[in-house]
């Protein structure tokens, strides 16, 4: 999807794929009762450990964009200043912004994946800790007036929301570049480094 | 800081404190169940003493004249770090904000090589990160033993608790050495703020680990106000979120977990740590001491 700067390296998404099947199946036993019946019948594969592994493929490709990117600037040290932090954000965010110019919302988040996350999503904020969890969640959470745009800086006077640990551990995990956030009940994927959206997912927080 | 120098302050505080008691249904004036006499800082010479400061970064009045306060009782008690429990900067973090809402309200400390060493709050751009005052060593969450002393601090980052950083935390504590083990962050597990109160969902994680890693004290901020939490399986939590924001009257009484609140105006905390024993004072932006007194070491269970 992020063509040339984006080769996928199957050596390296086995592991994940692998991990994100398996995050998949330890909270959906039904599933993983199914997955040990397709040991005997291999052509039947489980669609939402695909979508899932779909997923982490998307995100790996554009991690390795974002890795490109980063390393045509100038690293920042670990002692920086406030100028170049701002500015090291700032230019990778406009090479981001250049090299996925034609991206739009549901490119990571693609359809086959949606349904099987907001289904995760579903049983932890309609479960016995949703009340909680949807207060954690809700918690300075800056409203639908925010405009999502893909590859849209995240809206510096806005503060993050928090995200629970216990939605964290049923997400599949992201690598260090990216973070989960809500604004309101959708669910964003934020560019660290950058500070930019890279994807959305609506709907994710059930009403 | 001697208690010679206290007694004034700790005279007001104890009257402010009485107060409150004495006004019924007064609003915005902390709850307290009774006024206590003031323990003084030992400030003894080779304690380990540093200062707690939480949800500061507004570049208003009011946060510079806290920074100020805070450097008059560093001159007394000479703290060597400063950790801050998160909301460093509010709004923009431009380079001129840093210097706005951070460099210049403490920079009689900054030019004294007092070290801040920060947390990340739910306001706080992850850049943070790697911006040299905050000695964050570009990680998001990290540990550090304090200078000379049996003590290390671990910074976690409690608006992004992912299962990486849990398994790090309970390695990091399990195999830390240090008699004082003190983990600090933005979210309070145990709070008696309207606003925002308890992290339920964080203590479910986090508390565990604290016990069984022997954790005495825990600091965190985000309700804007003071309060020391009454012991919760024998470890005190602070909230300390009042270093530039407050929310004037917004400690509930009906939480009945406070054993100190104070939210009518800033405040930061200082702390002295002599061998078993952790002493502490809570200090407003008008250098009255709101809350005082001695903590035991836990051992690990």
């Amino acid at each position: 999807m992020l063509g040339m700067l984006a080769r996928r390296s199957t050596s390296r998404l086995l592991p994940v794929a692998t991990a994100a099947v398996s995050a998949f199946l330890t909270v959906m036993p039904a599933a993983a009762a199914r997955s040990a019946d397709a040991q005997t019948t291999p052509q039947r594969v489980n669609p939402n450990a695909k979508a899932i592994a779909e997923f982490q493929e998307e995100i790996n490709e554009y991690v390795e964009l974002h890795r490109t990117l980063e390393k045509t600037l100038t690293p920042v040290p670990r002692d920086a200043t406030p100028e170049m932090i701002d500015k090291y954000q700032r230019d990778l965010g406009r090479l981001i912004q250049q090299a996925r110019k034609n991206q739009r919302a549901g490119d990571i988040f693609e359809s086959d994946v949606r349904p099987v996350l907001r289904r995760l999503l579903a049983g932890l904020f309609n479960g016995p800790d949703g009340k909680k969890l949807r207060m954690a969640v809700a918690e300075e959470n800056p409203g639908e007036s925010v405009k999502l745009v893909v590859n849209g800086r995240y809206p510096d006077t806005i503060p993050l929301s928090s995200v629970p640990p216990q939605v964290l551990r049923t997400l599949p995990q992201l690598p260090e570049e990216l973070e989960y956030r809500f604004i309101q009940s959708t669910l964003i994927l934020l560019d660290v480094h950058a500070h930019i959206i890279v994807d959305y997912l609506t709907g994710a927080v059930p009403k | 800081m001697r208690t010679s120098r206290l007694l004034p302050a700790a005279l007001l505080a104890v009257s402010l404190i009485w107060l409150a008691a004495a006004l019924p249904g007064a609003s915005g004036i902390a709850a307290r169940q009774a006024p206590q006499p003031e323990i003084p800082l030992p400030n003894r010479e080779g304690s380990f003493k540093f200062a707690v400061l939480g949800d500061f970064g507004t570049g208003e009045r009011t946060q510079y004249q806290l920074g100020e306060q805070m450097a008059k009782v560093q001159e007394r008690f000479p703290f060597e770090l400063v950790i801050t429990v998160g909301d460093n900067i509010y709004g923009g973090e431009r380079p001129q904000d840093m210097k706005k809402k951070f460099e210049e309200p403490y920079k009689a400390l900054i030019s004294k090589g007092i070290k801040f060493y920060a947390s990340l709050g739910n306001h706080d751009d992850r850049g943070q990160a790697r911006y040299a005052l905050f000695n964050m060593d570009g990680k998001t969450y990290y540990t550090f033993k304090a200078p000379g002393a049996s003590v290390r601090f671990f910074a976690l980052e409690t608006d992004y608790l992912t299962p990486a950083q849990t398994a790090w935390f309970q390695k990091e504590l399990a195999s830390a050495g240090e008699d004082w083990k003190i983990p600090y962050f933005h979210h309070p597990l145990y709070s008696s703020g309207g606003r925002h109160g308890s992290q339920s969902d964080l203590a479910t994680v986090l508390e565990p680990l604290f016990l069984k890693g022997g954790v005495s004290v825990v600091f965190a901020g985000h309700d804007h106000f003071y309060e020391r939490i009454k012991p919760q399986k024998g470890i005190t939590y602070f909230v300390t979120g009042s270093g530039g924001k407050l929310r004037r009257g917004d400690i509930s009484k009906s939480t009945g977990l406070t054993a100190v609140g104070f939210d009518t105006d800033l405040a930061f905390l200082a702390a002295e740590i002599a061998g078993d024993r952790l002493f502490f004072n809570a200090i407003s932006r008008t250098g009255a001491v709101i809350d005082s007194g001695v903590i035991e070491r836990r051992k690990p269970e």
